[in-house]
């Protein structure tokens, strides 16, 4: 296998002499400005913010967040909270009229104020993004080895060949059978679990140290949503990369990620580890949220199905004060829709966004259902 | 893909058969080939005419008699010049080709260059430069646009630069009995060929920038940025490769349609092509001539569209022509 | 998979109508109660859902808007097609009020007028025998607005009809459509149209008849590529299994949802029989005297290239030009009005 040095210097040997995982990538990949004392991932203060014909869309307001080595945070929301374009402007992908305010620092580097051509090195690289769609999402008129070869070639300075060990070698960690044929055949031709696979293998070919999955379970059937959940699992395993989920599904959050961010209207509402946030939640949504999660052990006969009422706020025109407030069960007039909670520490490793916050960790409010 | 073209060339056979029978009788219903014999009284000459032509046997029957001579090569007599009408096609035919080719080549370059221009370039200045010039291109009348060309590029730009002769030429191919290449042809192409051009340029240059616009908001092209692609390799490797696939259809059917459009330019240039053979032929009612060129006018049409399907299947993997 | 060609080819130079190719196949028209949309956030709210208790707060302002004014706005927004829909407005008016606008009668042939340019008396300037330009462009307008606006009129409904005939019910309606618009749409236009003109005659009607007879193939084949789509949407299986018959279905679900494509093709079909008109008319085969359009004038102007009413050549021609590009331009916002989505 060839090793051209990239564009980027990189120290000889990484720090803890860890034996290289991904086949074909040689050595740990540090660039000589990481800090290494900063975590991999730190979101401070991110808000975006669009201008549409009818104003200011708030699509994200103040989030911030850590993402620790190897670890996997999940970023919960419904459709319209801002969990997509939180992640697109961890890579740049958001469009050029978006308006982004904020820090994002890998390794202690602010992305945001990088610009593009050292952005293209992170991108693939250090940084990696499973989307949602695989079917959209591949170029339909090239070989799926071809694409994964060119993860790698991009930032090899190399030719690598369809058929190339490397990428064969990817496609059979993902679990796909056949993977040298596979290699040569092109999007159409795979099913959707597989294509999701071909994605993934196509985001740690060059090992990143993050991986960013936007809702990558959401198109396909159960069974398989399970199966490429465990591909998840296993590359993490392998790779140590830390990964950034995002889902709607609390299933998928409960089973895979360590911790758990909740976004509604743009901002978070909670976060914590996925036991705490689970077990003890303390905002008036992520109650909501779980309470609608059918179950079939507490239900009693004749009961109806818990939801939360109302719909989520226009994200130009958001409610004064809290924005969960018109749905909220314990909103208080003239504090609730007066001033917006912050978020508070209900253990140190707890936060929530809710005036009551503390008083919901305790359950000392009467929770839904 | 054999199997494709086999059954894609009989269904073109089939159309052509169809539209050879279209034409004959269009034409015979049109054009009363004993026109001439309208003022003269002479019953027997007329009489004697009619069976030369055959037209006292019934009109399938002349049908048959017209394809199965075709079929062999023997496409008749021009009824008023009686020359070959095969090597009349053929004369036309290669003076056609000599606006065609030159102005497809050019057409199609300036086409791709402008509409990826304007695509990766949105609303920029040269982006509603060329959108506005494209808009004005389809909208202009072609014929319009010829005279207008030979008023102000030749004879109006003779008169204001004080030259001897116009700086391009609008009558025919060659001066004179003239046909080789040289600086005189040239000199003789620019005016049609930039007629011609005019509009194709301005409607495929719309049609690129558009499906350029669209690929370059799929999401593949978003994933190839997020593996860390350089720009232009997302632009000319990703997006364009997929832009292309309609276009190349478009094109396709255009050329197609080409070589029986070229009607008004060449009327417009004197220019000796199949378009002034088919008015020719028109205006004196020679039907023969006119049933033959309907025939291989859409002979080339249903050509380019196949190769126009066969370039898509060729192009897009997702298009497998069984 | 077997790859039928549904694309017409079009005669580029004779400006034959490009409208049938014109990105058609991206209109995806959305279930009208789907259409209410605006930017990121929620602008109107579906009735059933309302909130119950925990009413919107001031300052939560969604705003409902019909179809209409959604359409409006977005049509409104586009500079040129305003413009160019008050140009079109402001020709026909003066146009089709000649008689009361045109400083001069019409056919005032005036040997002793002078062979001039525009000037003060004669805006376009005189033409060879002696009538004033302007007013001899205002009343062959007169023609050529009405040649394209009733194919365009005629060819739109004919077109929808047999178009959704035979989107719907495919089968043979299908096949026969097909093949014969594939038959004649093979055959060069300009070559259908001045044989047909030859042998059906030259007034104004027959002219614009016969336009109409070809220009309906395109927008059939538009329409049945629409209704294909439409017929396949969940919506018109649930109007079939409440027992709608098919004709109720096409009328009241599957057009509705399509007229967007429809005016945006009638509205090309104007400009291209506006060119076809003329282009024939040039050749010969179209208007002929005493009825005059502007193709009509400006084949009679040809023979002055190269001489002083050479100016003569430009106004015809200039109406022509304007008319049509005012038209594309309307066309144009009509699409983006429809479904914005189309463009970025």
């Amino acid at each position: 296998m060839t090793d051209e040095p990239p564009l980027i210097e990189l120290e000889s040997t990484s720090a803890d002499g860890s034996a290289p995982t991904i086949p074909g990538v040689q050595g740990d990949r540090r660039d000589i400005h990481d800090d290494p004392n900063a975590p991999v991932l730190e979101v401070r203060d991110l808000s975006v913010e669009f201008k549409t014909d009818d104003g200011m869309v708030k699509a994200v307001q103040n989030v911030s967040y850590t993402l620790q080595e190897g670890e996997t945070l999940g970023i919960v929301g419904e459709s319209g909270s801002g969990k997509t374009v939180t992640s697109l402007a961890i890579l740049g992908l958001l469009p050029k009229k978006a308006q982004i305010t904020g820090q994002v620092l890998f390794r202690g580097r602010d992305l945001l104020q990088m610009n593009e051509r050292d952005m293209q090195t992170i991108r693939g690289r250090r940084i990696a993004m499973v989307f949602q769609d695989a079917l959209a999402s591949l170029n339909p008129v090239f070989k799926v080895g071809d694409q994964i070869a060119e993860a790698i070639a991009v930032h090899a300075d190399t030719k690598v060949a369809t058929d190339d060990d490397r990428v064969v070698d990817l496609l059979d960690l993902v679990g796909i059978p056949n993977p040298k044929e596979r290699a040569t055949q092109y999007p159409h031709e795979y099913s959707g679990g597989m294509r999701q696979r071909a994605m993934i293998a196509m985001s740690i070919a060059n090992d990143p140290d993050v991986i960013i999955a936007d809702e990558p379970t959401t198109a396909l059937d159960v069974t398989i949503q399970a199966q490429v959940l465990e591909v998840f699992e296993r590359i993490q395993d392998r790779t140590r990369s830390a990964v950034l989920l995002i889902t709607h599904d609390l299933g998928v959050v409960a089973g895979v990620t360590d911790r758990i961010l909740v976004m509604y209207a743009g901002r978070q509402v909670e976060t914590g580890t996925v036991d705490d946030v689970f077990y003890n939640p303390s905002h008036p949504y992520t109650q909501g949220l779980l309470a609608s999660l059918p179950r079939l052990d507490q239900r009693r006969a004749g009961e109806r199905l818990y939801r939360i009422k109302g719909q989520p706020p226009s994200l130009i025109f958001l409610p004064p004060g809290c924005a969960f407030n018109p749905r909220c069960p314990h909103a208080e007039p003239g504090l609730c829709d007066v001033t917006r909670p912050e978020l508070v520490d209900v253990t140190p490793d707890h936060r929530s966004a809710c005036h009551f916050a503390a008083d919901l960790f305790a359950g000392k409010l009467e929770t839904t259902a | 893909m054999a199997s494709y073209l086999v059954r894609r060339l009989l269904y073109c056979v089939i159309v052509l058969l169809a539209v050879s029978f279209i034409s004959f009788i269009g034409v015979r219903a049109t054009f009363d080939p004993l026109a001439k014999f309208a003022t003269n009284k002479d019953v027997e000459a007329k009489q004697r005419e009619k069976v030369r032509l055959g037209l006292d046997k019934p009109v399938i029957e002349q049908y048959g008699r017209f394809l199965g001579n075709f079929a062999q090569g023997d496409w008749g007599v021009s009824e008023s010049t009686h020359e070959s009408v095969a090597s009349m096609t053929q004369r036309a035919m290669s003076n056609t080709l000599q606006l065609i080719i030159p102005g497809v080549i050019i057409s199609v370059v300036a086409a791709i260059c402008l509409g990826v221009y304007s695509a990766v370039k949105q609303y920029s200045p040269g982006d509603y430069l060329f959108t506005t010039l494209a808009f004005i291109g389809i909208a202009l009348p072609p014929f319009w646009f010829g005279l207008m060309a030979i008023e102000f590029l030749a004879v109006q730009s003779k008169t204001t630069f004080h030259l001897a002769q116009t700086p391009f030429y609008f009558v025919g191919l060659h001066t004179g009995d003239g046909s080789s290449i040289n600086a005189d042809y040239a000199r003789h192409l620019v005016l049609p060929i930039l007629t011609l051009t005019v509009q194709i340029i301005a409607g495929w240059s719309r049609f690129q920038r558009a499906s350029m616009l669209d690929v370059l908001s799929a999401d593949y092209v978003r994933t190839a940025r997020a593996k860390g692609v350089p720009r232009r390799r997302v632009i000319f490797h990703h997006a364009f490769r997929n832009a292309l696939i309609p276009m190349v259809t478009v094109m396709a059917l255009d050329i197609g349609a080409l070589f029986g459009g070229l009607i008004i330019t060449e009327q417009i240039f004197s220019i000796p092509g199949m378009g002034r053979m088919f008015f020719a032929a028109l205006n004196t009612g020679d039907a023969q001539v006119l049933t033959v060129w309907v025939v291989v006018t859409a002979a080339f049409v249903l050509l380019f569209n196949l190769i126009a399907d066969v370039a898509y299947g060729f192009l897009d993997p997702r298009v497998r022509l069984t | 998979m077997s790859f039928d060609s549904d694309v017409s080819p079009s005669s580029v130079p004779t400006g034959s109508p490009r409208f049938d190719r014109e990105r058609v196949g991206d209109f995806q028209p959305g279930d009208m109660a789907t259409q209410m949309e605006s930017g990121l956030g929620q602008e109107n709210l579906p009735g059933g859902s309302l909130p119950d208790e925990g009413e919107l707060q001031p300052g939560v302002e969604p705003v409902a808007r019909s179809q209409w004014q959604l359409f409006r706005r977005r049509f409104l927004r586009h500079r040129m097609a305003v413009i160019s829909l008050l140009v079109l407005i402001i020709l026909c008016m003066m146009c089709f009020g000649a008689s009361w606008i045109a400083p001069f009668p019409k056919n005032n042939q005036d040997l002793l007028a002078p062979v001039a340019g525009p000037s003060g008396t004669h805006w376009f300037g005189t033409d060879t025998i002696g009538r004033d330009e302007f007013t001899e462009v205002l009343y062959a307008g007169q023609i050529s607005l009405k040649i394209g606006l009733s194919v365009a009129l005629i060819s739109t409904v004919v077109g929808v009809a047999l178009g959704s005939l035979a989107g719907f019910f495919r089968g043979w309606t299908d096949q026969l459509v097909m093949r014969v618009t594939d038959l004649f749409l093979v055959i060069p236009q300009i070559v259908i149209l001045s044989i047909a003109i030859k042998k059906f005659g030259q007034s104004d009607t027959m002219i614009a008849l016969v336009l109409a007879a070809l220009f309906w193939m395109y927008t059939a084949r538009v329409v049945r590529g629409q209704v294909l789509s439409i017929r396949e949407k969940e919506y018109v299986e649930a109007a079939r299994a409440a027992g709608a018959s098919s004709s109720r279905i096409i009328i009241r679900h599957i057009l509705p949802n399509i007229i967007g494509p429809i005016m945006v093709n009638a509205t090309l079909a104007v400009a291209a029989a506006i060119i076809a008109e003329s282009t024939l008319s040039y050749l010969g085969f179209g208007v002929q005297p005493p009825s005059t359009s502007w193709g009509n004038m400006l084949s009679s102007a040809e023979g002055v290239i190269g001489t002083p009413r050479a100016y003569l050549l430009y106004f015809p021609g200039l109406m022509i030009f304007v008319t049509v590009l005012a038209v594309n331009f309307l066309g144009d916002g009509l699409r983006d009005a429809f479904d914005p989505q189309a463009h970025e």
